[in-house]
C-alpha cells in the first residue's frame, strides 16, 4: 500500500446536525450524524463504505464534498489541507492558526509529517502572516479545482436531473462553469461523454422524462465524468435500479475507473454490492468506523461482531448456501443519543461489562485490518 | 403434489385502461399455493408482480379491470364470482395482506391498537375488551417490547421494524390461510429485514398458513420460498421449486437475471449483464415478452408467445430454446470446477 498516493486523508471528522425547537428556534439537541471518524482514500481504488441508514455513510460522502460543511475535523485532498476553502475568510484565520501555529509553536517541528510537515516549512520559509496570506488568497481557484477534483452520483436519477433542462444542459452546465471545456466545445464533449456511458449522441438534445431510470443514471455519470475528476462519490449510485439495470451499472462504473484511473468512494447498504466493487470496506455504525480492511480481509475474516451479523443478514442467492444466522435484537438507536460505551453494545451479542462503559478505539489489529472493538474476532 | 392447492390462479389477465392506451399489467398468469407453503414471485418493477396480488384481493384501481375467463379459485371458491360484500368477509379474515411501505399502510389517526381491533371486531364474534386483549397477545407474538404500552400508540411512534412487525400482527389476528406479504422487508435495512424475515418463518410454522412472498430479491427468495414464480412483462417465464430453480435454470431471463447479481457467497470476475431496458408495459413487443433482451431470440420468438413446457414435473419455463439455457448453464459450471 506504501507506494500508493493517498488521495483523500480524512481526520477526526466530525459532523453533528441541530434539533431546533420552541419559538426561538433554540437548539435543544445534536444529531450527531458523523461522530470521529478518520480514513485515506489511495489513487485508484475503490472504498466501499457500508452500513444502515443514519449510520451515517451520507453525511460522510456529503461533508467530503463540502455539500455539508464539517462541525470538526480536517479534510485533506492532494496534500493541501481543503477544511478551510468554503469558510469565510475570518474563520478560515482561525482555523488555520488553530490547527497550524499554535501547534507550530508548541510542538517540536522533528515530529511533524505529511501536511503538517509541508506546513511548517511554509510557515518557517514565510512567518505568520506569510502564511496566512498565502493559504488564503485565491480561494476560487482553490475552491474550483476542489470541485474539478471530486464529483458525485446521487442515488435516485429521478430528482438528480432538473426536469426542466435538456441534456447537453445538464451535463455541460458544470464543466464550463469551472472552464474545464469552452463553450464551443459543449456539443462534442457532451456527445462524447454521452456515448462514453452507452447514451446515443443524439439524445442530448432530449429532456431527462424520456430516459429510463437506468438511463438517466448514465447521464448523471456522464456529467460527473465531464469535470475530470479524480475522486467520485457514488452514494447509492445503483440501489433505485432494477437488477438487471443494475449490473450494467455496475460494470460501467468499473469500465470508467479503468479507463480514467478514478477513485471511488461508493457508499451503499447493500454488503453485496460493496464486495463485487471495492478494493477496501469501511463498515460504519451509528456515526463511528467499526471495521476498515481490504475487502479480501473483511470478508474472509470480519473482525466486529457487527460486520459479521451484517453478512450473515444479506439473504444469499443460492438455496443451497447454507449460513450460521445471527439475528441482532432490537433496532439501531437514535443518534440523538446514542449509547454509552460501545455503541453497538446493546445490540451486541457478545457485549461484556466493559462494552458499556468504554468506548472501544479503532486500532490495527493485524496490518490494513482496523476494527474497534474490544474483543475483536469473538462472534463466530 | 398430489396435496390440493389453496388458491388457484388460472389465465388471470388484468389491463388497465390509460389515456395512453390498454396497459396489459397481468397477461394471463397461472399458479397454484399449496397449503403452508411459501410461493416467492420474483420479478422486477412492471413485470406484473404486484398486480397479481392485488387482483387476487381484487383491490384494483377502478381503472383496472380483471377479464373475464380469468379464475382465482381459493379454497373451492371462485374469488371472480363473489360479490363486494362477500369479498369482504375474505380480505383481512381468509387472506390477509402487508403492504411494502408500513406508514403508507397504517392509518396515521388510529392507535396501533385500534387498527389492529379493527380487524378483529369486523370478523369475530368477540367484546372489545377480548378484542384489545388479542391485539396485546398479538403484538407480543411479533415480538414487540411491552405490548401494553405499545397498543396505545400511533405508528409515528414505531420505528420502520416495528411497524412492519404491527403490520403483521394485524394482518395474522384473523389467522388468515393465506398471506400475501408484497415487498415486506424492501424498506427495511438489511439487520431488520433478517428479523422481519425469521418472524415470519417462525410465524408460518406456528400458524401453518400458506405466504405468497413478492419480492425484487433473488436472496430473499433462495431463502424463504419452496417454490418460486418468475415473472417478466405480465407473464409468468418459469416456475419450479426453489432449488431446481436455481440449479436447474432454463429460461433465459432466469438465468441472466440469477447472473447479474452481486453476491456474498462466491467471487466473481465479472457480472453479466441482460443488456437493453425492461420494457415498456404499454408497447410490449409481439412475441415472446423478453425477446428484445434474450441472447437466443430468433424470427420465432419475435413472432409466437412460447406457451409453458412442462420441462419436469412442476417446473415449466415459457421458452422455446430451454435446452440452450440447459448447455449454457452446463458450460458454465464446466467452468467453474476448471
Amino acid at each position: 500500500m506504501s507506494e500508493k498516493r493517498v488521495l483523500v486523508k480524512v481526520d477526526n471528522l466530525v459532523k453533528y446536525f441541530p434539533i431546533r425547537a420552541g419559538v426561538f428556534k433554540r437548539i435543544v439537541a445534536w444529531v450527531r450524524a458523523v461522530d470521529d471518524v478518520s480514513f485515506e482514500i489511495y489513487e485508484g481504488e475503490t472504498v466501499g463504505l457500508v452500513g444502515e441508514s443514519g449510520c451515517g455513510k451520507t453525511t460522510v460522502g456529503m461533508t467530503l464534498l463540502r455539500l455539508y460543511e464539517p462541525t470538526s475535523g480536517r479534510i485533506i485532498v492532494d496534500n493541501e489541507d481543503t477544511t478551510f476553502y468554503f469558510m469565510p475568510k475570518f474563520k478560515a484565520k482561525k482555523y488555520l492558526q488553530k490547527t497550524y501555529i499554535e501547534k507550530f509553536k508548541k510542538e517540536d517541528p522533528s515530529s511533524f509529517t505529511g501536511i503538517d510537515k509541508k506546513y511548517y516549512d511554509l510557515y518557517k520559509e514565510l512567518g505568520e502572516s506569510g502564511f496566512y496570506n498565502k493559504l488564503l488568497s485565491e480561494l476560487n481557484e482553490k475552491k474550483s479545482e476542489f470541485r474539478k477534483t471530486m464529483q458525485i452520483v446521487f442515488q435516485d436519477p429521478y430528482s438528480s436531473l432538473n426536469p426542466r433542462i435538456r441534456i447537453k444542459t445538464i451535463v455541460s452546465e458544470g464543466p464550463v462553469l469551472h472552464k474545464v471545456i469552452k463553450k464551443s466545445e459543449v456539443i462534442d464533449k457532451v456527445k462524447a461523454a454521452l456515448e462514453e456511458v452507452g447514451i446515443h449522441g443524439d439524445h442530448m438534445y432530449r429532456f431527462p422524462h424520456q430516459f429510463s431510470g437506468g438511463q438517466r443514471q448514465r447521464i448523471g455519470i456522464a456529467r460527473s465524468l465531464l469535470m475530470n475528476p479524480k475522486l467520485i462519490v457514488a452514494d447509492e449510485a445503483v440501489a433505485a435500479l432494477d437488477v438487471s439495470i443494475r449490473s450494467q451499472v455496475i460494470n460501467l462504473m468499473l469500465d470508467l475507473q479503468k479507463k480514467h484511473n478514478l477513485t471511488y468512494l461508493f457508499i451503499s447498504h447493500d454488503l453485496s454490492v460493496i464486495k463485487y466493487m471495492s478494493d477496501r470496506v469501511i463498515v460504519m455504525y451509528l456515526g463511528k468506523i467499526v471495521e476498515n480492511a481490504s475487502k479480501k480481509e473483511l470478508f474472509d475474516e470480519p473482525l466486529h461482531p457487527y460486520t459479521r451479523a451484517l453478512m450473515s443478514a444479506i439473504p444469499v442467492p443460492n438455496p443451497d448456501y447454507k449460513k450460521k444466522r445471527i439475528i441482532l435484537k432490537g433496532d439501531v438507536p437514535s443518534p440523538v443519543n446514542p449509547p454509552s460505551g460501545c455503541r453497538f453494545h446493546p445490540r451486541c451479542p457478545v457485549a461484556k461489562e466493559i462494552c458499556s462503559k468504554e468506548e472501544p478505539q479503532l486500532r490495527e489489529v493485524k496490518p490494513g485490518h482496523f476494527v474497534a472493538c474490544h474483543f475483536p474476532g469473538s462472534l463466530k | 403434489m398430489d396435496k390440493k392447492p389453496l388458491l388457484q390462479v388460472r389465465n388471470l389477465k388484468t389491463y388497465f385502461y390509460t389515456e395512453d392506451g390498454i396497459v396489459k399489467a397481468v397477461d394471463g398468469v397461472d399458479f397454484e399455493v399449496y397449503p403452508g407453503e411459501t410461493l416467492g414471485i420474483v420479478g422486477e418493477s412492471g413485470s406484473g408482480k404486484s398486480v397479481t396480488s392485488l387482483s387476487i384481493l381484487r383491490l384494483l384501481d377502478p381503472n383496472g379491470e380483471i377479464l373475464e375467463g380469468s379464475e382465482i379459485i381459493f379454497d373451492g371458491k371462485n374469488l371472480m364470482e363473489l360479490s363486494e360484500d362477500e369479498m369482504r368477509k375474505i380480505r383481512g379474515n381468509d387472506i390477509a395482506m402487508i403492504f411494502q411501505e408500513p406508514m403508507v399502510a397504517l392509518n396515521p389517526v388510529f392507535t396501533v391498537g385500534e387498527q389492529i381491533m379493527e380487524a378483529i371486531l369486523l370478523h369475530q364474534d368477540v367484546s372489545k375488551n377480548e378484542a384489545r386483549k388479542m391485539a396485546i397477545d398479538m403484538l407480543r407474538k411479533v415480538g414487540i417490547p411491552e405490548p401494553e404500552k405499545r397498543v396505545d400508540e400511533y405508528p409515528h411512534e414505531l420505528s420502520g421494524g416495528m411497524r412492519q412487525r404491527a403490520m403483521i400482527a394485524m394482518a395474522l389476528s384473523c389467522r388468515p390461510k393465506l398471506l400475501i406479504a408484497d415487498e415486506p422487508t424492501t424498506a427495511l435495512d438489511v439487520t431488520i429485514q433478517a428479523q422481519i424475515l425469521e418472524l415470519m418463518r417462525e410465524l408460518q410454522k406456528e400458524y401453518g398458513m400458506a405466504i405468497i412472498l413478492i419480492t425484487h430479491d433473488v436472496g430473499v427468495i433462495a431463502e424463504n420460498a419452496d417454490r418460486v414464480v418468475v415473472m417478466y412483462g405480465g407473464m409468468v417465464m418459469e416456475t419450479a421449486d426453489v432449488k431446481e430453480l436455481f440449479r436447474e435454470t432454463r429460461h433465459p431471463y432466469t438465468w441472466g437475471l440469477l447472473n447479474s447479481i452481486p453476491r456474498l457467497d462466491i467471487e466473481q470476475e465479472r457480472l453479466y449483464n441482460i443488456p437493453g431496458i425492461v420494457p415498456d408495459p404499454l408497447h410490449f413487443p409481439p412475441g415472446c415478452r423478453f425477446n428484445t433482451r434474450c441472447e437466443f431470440a430468433d424470427e420465432r420468438c419475435r413472432k409466437e408467445i412460447p406457451p409453458l413446457y412442462e420441462i419436469k414435473n412442476g417446473h415449466f419455463s415459457r421458452c422455446f430454446y430451454y435446452k440452450k439455457v440447459e448447455e449454457a448453464q452446463k458450460l458454465k459450471k464446466a467452468g467453474e470446477s476448471a
